[in-house]
């Protein structure tokens, strides 16, 4: 097959390059084109995320706005964005005979949970990251340490807060109980809920947090610190006014992951709450989308909150691609 | 660097890529469903436990009868119902359904609403009819054609206690009358011993539903329950219920929404609990512990007010439209619709055969009493949390009610939340 091809390409542009006047041949240089030539390598894995990833995407919009409930196929004569106002609104769709309530509560949710997390995730990045960096014995080990959480899956991290938060027995309540406090109820805990899942998250992510930025810190001339030094700069005034600023790119590379991370959060509830109903101060978006689509089978709903979902995280990475288009950093 | 390397190298890296892309694409293409009709697929979420010994058990049985039938049994791992349910919703949709699958009766059947076949006659023939009871009978029913067949049956109301802690507390199960009477149990006990007294899991709504869909059966009785399911609850009804879990709840284990069902049930065969509610496959562990032992160590009463009800819980294999072997899927439903085949499957699953006539002497003592019980029954009501008395949709909305409950122990906005499911 790759001698066919070979001899082929070679036949043509043989008889292809055989004048004379020395001009240059368009149909030769077609295979000889750097784009064609290297076709074979990108062409595939083009074509394959193509179809797989931004052609399920665009699937998933188109679905979002027809009545789809699982029997038979999507019927695409009749679009609409009916799903969008019922997302928006709640009330009885035209597919359902029960009322669908709007997704105000989880939306809510999904974003408390992102900012919550993210910011705190970066704060405590940034300490621990400070604190690894002023050559401290031992740092591989730290650095390991903090970074080793990350390295569970959400559904290890669940199971295991789950018996950190346990009224008896966790850690957490025994070190309440230390300071002579009654236990608390934490995993069924309205006001606690959230913040409970946010913790574990921040616990299990601010090592990765650390480590972006300590490669922000490497990456700043020793130079910096002791010109602060020499012109009399507090250690918190130099990180404040020096350091910091200087680790923008990492802070926004960070935040990005994060807060994606952060709309992923679903494997985590779902070991949390055996199922997809952590009750509602704890529903997310992810975990209403799931409901809609497999317990009750409306797929088009589900869809619409899967867009809504997918525009949420575009609102968060389309800017920073933005600014590094713009600082040609793309 | 030579300058045959990089060439070579490319070379090898086409040939890589071009094998991958033929495969991918035969992934795409691939129907890898081209069964002979005599080639029985079903698909199952009893990938472990007494499940697997189960199915097992039915499938030998099957064959022994009918050596010609090949079987492609599948398993769909992860235990959870749930996954099974997704697999099976991209088969329908790729229009390659299997030749059953395990799914509960009754209203889940409208999930694939219109996926099934009427197989009354064929497999529903008179003596299934005359032998199954009225409730088991019309949960085989999708829009009133037989379309599948249910081969166990879980009780939802049951009171398991370990003899030892109320012995020591002084209580006697058999005298307890009414949801309150379990409550007032709980506070004896919780006086005159160190156990808890209602082992109780609330990490996952679903204990809880199972919980008070059974205290609402015991005090709103049959007419109650079945207007709740028929969407016509009486909201007084569905509170009063919900109170009545409230108050228990006190009794719970302290650290109830930390743990398992396993756990829970454990702290009763360990002593630390005396009593649970709980579908019968609690007793499904009890019977795996050698120094546990029915009669003595634990027992069972019917829960307190719900007597002369059988709340079911069932698993079933429907026939499937467009099925890829009709004949052989239509022998194995036959067989499941033996009382010899529900024997065998029952032994291990530690459920009860649905036929009325099953001889369950190679049972186990325990469901010898539970067949006993149910035979003697009044009535069958279908369970809300198992799927068999509200769609799925419904459902969904009463788990969301449940989890909001377990957070507010709130009954009246709980009890609005419920009746307002249906709408």
């Amino acid at each position: 097959m790759r001698n066919l091809l070979t001899r082929l390409k070679r036949r043509w542009s043989d008889t292809d390059r055989a004048r004379t006047d020395g001009g240059v041949d368009s149909t030769a240089s077609f295979w000889e084109r750097d784009v064609v030539r290297s076709a074979p390598f990108w062409l595939p894995p083009f074509l394959l995320i193509g179809l797989f990833v931004y052609g399920a995407v665009l699937w998933n919009i188109v679905l979002s706005l027809t009545s789809f409930t699982g029997l038979g196929s999507p019927d695409y004569g009749s679009l609409s964005l009916e799903n969008y106002v019922i997302a928006f609104q709640g009330g009885v769709p035209s597919w359902s005979e029960l009322t669908v309530s709007p997704i105000w509560n989880s939306a809510w949710n999904t974003v408390v949970l992102m900012v919550t997390f993210s910011v705190v995730c970066l704060a405590l990045g940034l300490i621990l990251a400070i604190l690894v960096d002023q050559q401290i014995r031992f740092e591989n080990t730290f650095r390991t340490i903090y970074l080793l959480p990350m390295s569970l899956s959400f559904v290890v991290t669940a199971k295991f807060w789950l018996y950190m938060y346990n009224p008896q027995t966790g850690l957490i309540n025994i070190a309440v109980q230390s300071l002579g406090f009654q236990p608390v109820e934490i995993v069924q805990n309205p006001d606690l809920k959230l913040a409970a899942v946010a913790f574990a998250l921040i616990w299990q992510f601010s090592g990765y947090a650390m480590i972006v930025y300590l490669a922000g810190l490497r990456a700043i001339p020793t130079g910096h610190f002791e010109a602060a030094r020499v012109d009399g700069a507090s250690t918190i005034r130099m990180y404040w006014r020096v350091i910091i600023p200087q680790l923008r790119t990492a802070t926004v590379s960070a935040l990005v992951v994060l807060t994606v991370f952060s709309l992923k959060a679903f494997d985590f509830l779902f070991s949390m709450y055996g199922g997809y109903q952590p009750g509602p101060s704890a529903d997310i978006l992810a975990t209403r989308m799931v409901r809609e689509a497999y317990a009750n089978g409306n797929w088009a709903y589900g869809s619409t909150i899967a867009v809504i979902l997918f525009v949420m995280a575009l609102m968060i990475v389309t800017p920073y691609i933005y600014s590094q288009y713009k600082r040609g950093e793309l | 660097m030579t300058g045959n390397q990089p060439k070579i190298s490319r070379r090898t890296a086409l040939k890589t890529t071009g094998v991958a892309v033929a495969t991918g694409l035969a992934g795409c293409t691939g129907n890898g469903s081209e069964g002979a009709s005599n080639q029985l697929e079903l698909l199952h979420a009893w990938s472990s436990g007494d499940g697997n010994a189960a199915i097992a058990a039915l499938i030998e049985g099957f064959q022994e009868e009918h050596p010609d039938i090949e079987f492609a049994e599948e398993p769909v791992n992860g235990a959870a119902r749930g996954n099974l349910d997704q697999v099976m919703q991209n088969r329908l949709q790729a229009n390659d359904p299997p030749s059953t699958f395990q799914t509960w009766p009754g209203k889940t059947l409208g999930k694939f609403g219109g996926a099934y076949e009427d197989i009354e006659g064929d497999v529903w023939n008179d003596d299934l009819k005359e032998n199954y009871l009225s409730g088991p009978q019309a949960q085989a029913q999708y829009d009133g054609s037989y379309v599948t067949v249910p081969l166990n049956i879980h009780r939802i109301n049951n009171l398991f206690y370990n003899t030892a802690v109320l012995d020591e507390a002084g209580v006697d199960p058999e005298s307890l009358s009414s949801p309150s009477d379990v409550v007032d149990a709980c506070a004896t006990i919780d006086e005159n011993t160190d156990a808890v007294p209602f082992a109780h899991q609330t990490s996952g709504a679903w204990s809880t539903t199972q919980l008070w869909e059974t205290i609402l059966l015991a005090q709103a009785g049959i007419e109650g329950y079945e207007a709740f399911i028929n969407g016509n609850g009486d909201s007084g009804q569905v509170q009063d219920a919900l109170q009545s879990v409230v108050d228990l709840s006190e009794y719970y284990p302290s650290d109830s929404s930390s743990i398992s069902l396993t756990e829970a049930n454990t702290m009763v065969m360990e002593g630390d609990a005396a009593f649970i509610h709980q579908g019968d496959w609690a007793a499904g562990a009890y019977g795996g512990n050698d120094e546990f032992n029915y009669g003595e160590d634990w027992g069972h009463v019917t829960y307190p007010g719900s007597e002369g009800s059988y709340l079911l819980n069932m698993d079933s294999f429907p026939y499937l439209a467009n099925n890829p072997s009709p004949e052989a899927t239509k022998q194995f439903l036959s067989y499941c619709g033996t009382a010899e085949a529900q024997v065998l499957f029952n032994a291990e699953k530690g459920s009860i055969p649905p036929r009325s006539d099953a001889d369950v002497s190679s049972l186990n003592q325990f469901q010898q009493d539970q067949f006993e019980d149910f035979n003697a029954a009044d009535s069958q009501p279908p369970s809300v949390e198992h799927g068999l008395a509200v769609s799925p949709g419904v459902k969904t909305n009463i788990s969301s009610a449940f989890s909001g409950f377990l957070e507010s122990a709130d009954p009246a906005s709980t009890a609005d939340d419920l009746i307002g499911s249906f709408n």
